[in-house]
C-alpha cells in the first residue's frame, strides 16, 4: 500500500486550496502515495471547480476516522475539523481563515502521533491572517515545533538532485556565524543520518560545508571557525558511525553531491545552503523540517499564499506535488 | 591587421599549469581557441611533455610578433628560465622568480601592445610567499605592476552568469566591517565600465546582492542592507547607471533573475563563488577588472596532485584563453 500523506490546506483565502485540487487532479499525486486533505472540504470543492476538475469529496470527521483511508482520483478525502470557512473571499486576510490553517496544522499533528498519516505535505499560510486568528507564530515551522514539544529543529532544503540542511536559517549573516556551536553542528549531522536511515538509505554521506572562503584553508581564512564549530561536531559524528566528512569548501561541495559523492550537505548558514538549491529548481525546491519529536516529517511548498492570484485558477502545483513526494521519499520506512 | 596574440604565463611548474598549457596547444590548432604564446621555461614544458608521453613541438620565439606564425606548427615559447625545471607536485621556492617573472613579462607585452591580453596559469601561494614575495595572490601583484591608482576587481564568469565578489578572502564574520570599508560604488562602476568596453553590453545592468538572508527583512536579520548597500545602490542609480537591488540572494542566481542583469555584485566569497561553481564546475573563467591591460585566468588552483597524471582537464584555461580573446575583440571595436 501507498503512503498516506496528509495534505493540509493552508489558507482557504489564498493559493492553497487550488493548489491542493489541482494536485488532486494530476494524476502523478495517486502514483506517489494515498492524499488525505486537511482542511475545508467546502473550500476544497470551490477550487476544485475553480481549476475544473472532477472529483468527488467525502468530508471525514478527525474525531472519527475510517479505518480504511482509500481515496481515489475520482473520490478525494478531506479530513475537515468543521470550521466552515469555505466561503471566505479570496485574496483578503481574514482571522478565521488564520485560524483555520492552524487548526489543520493541529490536526496533521495528531493524525502524524497517532500514525494515521506517514509525514505531512503544507500549503502555504498567511502569516498576518494566523496573527489576527489569535496565533502568534513566525511560522509553519514553530507551530509544528511547538505541536510537537521539539525544541531543536532543522530546515532541509530539497530538490531531485540535491539535498541541503541548514545549521542556521533565519538570522543575520554575522549571528548565523555566532550561533554555529559543535554540538548544533553533531546534532544537524545526526538529525540528517537518522532522518534518511529510518528513509531506508543505507549508510548515508553526509558533507559539512566551510563557513569561510575554502573552508578556512587551514586558518589562512578566517577566525579558525572551521576547527572550533565544526570540526569536533563533525569527529563525534563520525566516531558514532556516522559517514560524514568536511568542512569542505563551500563552493565545490554542491557540485559533488549533484555528481553523486554525498546523499546531504549541511550548510552554515541560509544562503550557502538556499543559494545552490534555488538555482537548480527554483520551482521544485521543497522545504522540509526536520527533527520534529515523533519523527515526524514536514514537506512544505517553496512558495506563499499569493493572494493576488487566489481564485483564478493560475497557480502552479508542481512544488505542493515535487513537497509529496519527498513526504514519501523521507517518511519513516516501517516493516510491512 | 591581425590581432597580436594573447601572453599566457606558465604559473606554478609544479602544478598543473605546464599540463593545461600543453593540452590548451594541442586542442587550439583546430582554430577553435586563439592563438597564444606561452611565457614559460621550455624546459618545464618539455619535462612534462615527456611525463604526459606528449610529443608537442615546442619552439622558443624572440618576441610575441612570432606566435602567430608560429603557433599552427609548434607551441611558442617566450622562454623564462626555472631554476629547478623538473618539479612535479612539489613547488620548489627557487622556481619563484620565473613564476613571478612570466607574469612581470606578459604584463609588460600588454602595455606595451605587443599581447592582445595576459591569461595566468595558476601560481602556488604558499610557494611564492616562501620566497618572500609579499603578495597574497596575482590580483594584487598585477595591480601594482599595473601602476599606482589602479582598483583590481575580481569577477567570475561563465557563459549563464558573472559574478562579483566585493570581498573575496576575508573571514564570513569579517564581511560586515570589510564592507563598510570598501567603496562599493567604486567596484560597481568598475564592473559597469567594463562590462561596456570588454564585453561590449551598452547599456549593462548590475544587481547586487544583500549580505543577510531575505535581503535582511527590513532589518529584521541585519541592517547592512540599508546602511552599507542601499546607498551605494542609490548614488549609482543617481548617476543613471542600471544598478539594482540589494535583492535577497537565494532568489537572484536562477534562470529567470540571471536574465534581467549583466552581472552580480556579491558581498562575500561564496555568494559568488557557490553560483558560478554549481552552474558551470569546469568552465568558469576568473577576469580581473581595473587594469589597464585585460587579463583572465582559469578559477582553480595548482591541483598539485595532478600535475603529469594527465587527468587536468584544460576547460576553464581555454575558457579563460577564449574570453581573454572575445574581450580583446570588444575593447578594439569599442575604441
Amino acid at each position: 500500500m501507498k503512503p498516506i500523506i496528509g495534505i493540509t490546506m493552508g489558507d482557504v483565502c489564498g493559493i492553497g486550496p487550488e493548489i491542493v485540487a489541482k494536485s488532486l487532479a494530476a494524476p502523478e499525486l495517486y502514483a506517489l502515495c494515498r492524499p488525505l486533505v486537511i482542511g475545508d472540504a467546502a473550500a476544497l470543492a470551490r477550487a476544485r471547480d475553480v481549476v475544473g476538475a472532477g472529483f468527488s469529496i467525502a468530508r471525514l470527521d478527525p474525531a472519527a476516522l475510517p479505518e480504511e483511508i482509500a481515496p481515489s482520483p475520482a473520490a478525494a478525502l478531506c479530513v475537515d475539523p468543521g470550521l466552515s470557512v469555505g466561503d471566505l473571499p479570496y485574496g483578503e486576510v481574514r482571522a478565521e481563515a488564520g485560524h483555520a490553517a492552524f487548526e489543520f496544522v493541529r490536526v496533521a499533528v495528531d493524525l502524524a502521533q497517532e500514525h494515521r498519516i506517514a509525514a505531512i505535505a503544507t500549503a502555504p499560510l498567511n502569516k498576518e491572517a494566523l496573527h489576527k486568528g489569535g496565533h502568534l507564530y513566525p511560522g509553519h515551522t514553530e507551530i509544528l515545533a511547538e505541536l510537537t514539544g521539539t525544541e531543536s529543529y532543522s530546515m532541509m532544503l530539497a530538490t531531485p538532485k540535491l539535498k541541503v540542511i541548514h545549521l542556521t536559517t533565519h538570522v543575520g549573516l554575522v549571528d548565523a556565524v555566532a550561533r554555529i556551536t559543535p554540538e548544533r553542528t553533531y546534532q544537524v549531522i545526526r538529525l540528517a543520518h537518522d532522518t534518511l536511515a529510518r528513509a531506508g538509505v543505507a549508510a548515508p554521506r553526509i558533507a559539512v560545508c566551510g563557513i569561510n572562503p575554502h573552508a578556512g584553508e587551514h586558518g589562512l581564512f578566517g577566525r579558525g571557525e572551521e576547527e572550533e564549530k565544526l570540526e569536533p561536531g563533525i569527529r563525534r559524528a563520525i566516531a558514532e558511525g556516522i559517514a560524514a566528512s568536511g568542512p569542505w569548501p563551500g563552493d565545490t561541495v554542491f557540485f559533488r553531491a549533484m555528481r553523486g559523492d554525498f546523499e546531504v550537505v549541511v550548510a552554515c548558514y541560509h544562503d550557502q545552503g538556499h543559494i545552490p538549491v534555488k538555482l537548480l529548481s527554483i520551482d521544485e525546491g521543497v522545504n522540509i523540517t526536520l527533527g520534529l519529536n515523533g519523527g515526524i516529517i514536514r514537506t512544505s511548498v517553496d512558495h506563499g499564499t499569493a493572494f493576488d492570484i487566489a481564485g483564478k485558477g493560475i497557480a502552479r502545483h508542481e512544488s505542493l506535488i515535487a513537497a509529496a513526494r519527498f513526504a514519501v521519499e523521507l517518511a519513516p520506512k516501517r516493516a510491512t | 591587421m591581425t590581432a597580436p596574440p594573447l601572453a599566457l604565463s606558465m604559473g606554478e611548474p609544479a602544478g598543473i599549469g605546464p599540463d593545461l598549457i600543453l593540452e590548451a596547444w594541442r586542442r587550439a590548432r583546430g582554430g577553435a581557441i586563439p592563438a597564444f604564446a606561452a611565457i614559460a621555461d621550455p624546459a618545464v614544458l618539455a619535462a612534462r611533455a615527456r611525463r604526459l608521453g606528449l610529443s608537442l613541438p615546442i619552439r622558443p620565439i624572440a618576441a610575441l610578433a612570432e606566435a602567430a606564425e608560429v603557433f599552427s606548427a609548434a607551441l611558442p615559447v617566450l622562454p623564462v628560465t626555472a631554476a629547478n625545471p623538473e618539479v612535479i607536485g612539489v613547488p620548489d621556492p627557487a622556481n619563484a622568480a620565473a613564476v613571478t617573472g612570466a607574469i612581470r613579462r606578459g604584463v609588460e607585452l600588454c602595455q606595451a601592445g605587443e599581447a592582445a591580453a595576459l591569461v595566468t596559469a595558476p601560481i602556488h601561494k604558499a610557494a611564492l610567499a616562501a620566497a618572500g614575495f609579499p603578495h597574497p595572490g596575482h590580483t594584487d601583484y598585477l595591480a601594482e605592476l599595473a601602476g599606482p591608482g589602479c582598483r583590481a576587481v575580481m569577477m567570475l564568469a561563465c557563459d549563464a552568469l558573472r559574478v562579483v565578489p566585493a570581498t573575496v578572502h576575508c573571514a564570513l564574520a569579517e564581511v560586515p566591517a570589510r564592507l563598510a570599508a570598501l567603496p562599493l560604488a567604486e567596484i560597481a562602476r568598475i564592473v559597469l565600465a567594463a562590462l561596456a568596453r570588454d564585453f561590449g553590453i551598452a547599456q549593462p545592468r548590475l544587481a547586487v546582492a544583500a549580505l543577510n538572508p531575505h535581503a535582511g527583512e527590513d532589518g529584521l536579520m541585519g541592517d547592512e542592507e540599508e546602511d552599507l548597500i542601499a546607498p551605494a545602490i542609490a548614488a549609482l542609480a543617481a548617476e543613471g547607471h542600471a544598478v539594482a537591488g540589494p535583492f535577497p540572494a537565494d532568489t537572484l542566481f536562477h534562470a529567470e533573475a540571471r536574465a534581467l542583469y549583466d552581472a552580480a555584485l556579491c558581498m562575500y566569497h561564496d555568494q559568488a563563488l557557490i553560483p558560478i561553481k554549481t552552474l558551470d564546475f569546469h568552465g568558469g573563467v576568473n577576469v580581473t577588472l581595473g587594469l589597464p591591460f585585460i587579463r583572465t585566468s582559469p578559477d582553480h588552483g595548482t591541483a598539485l596532485s595532478l600535475a603529469g597524471t594527465g587527468q587536468a582537464r584544460p576547460d576553464s584555461l581555454i575558457a579563460a584563453l577564449r574570453m581573454a580573446d572575445a574581450m580583446a575583440r570588444a575593447r578594439a571595436g569599442a575604441a
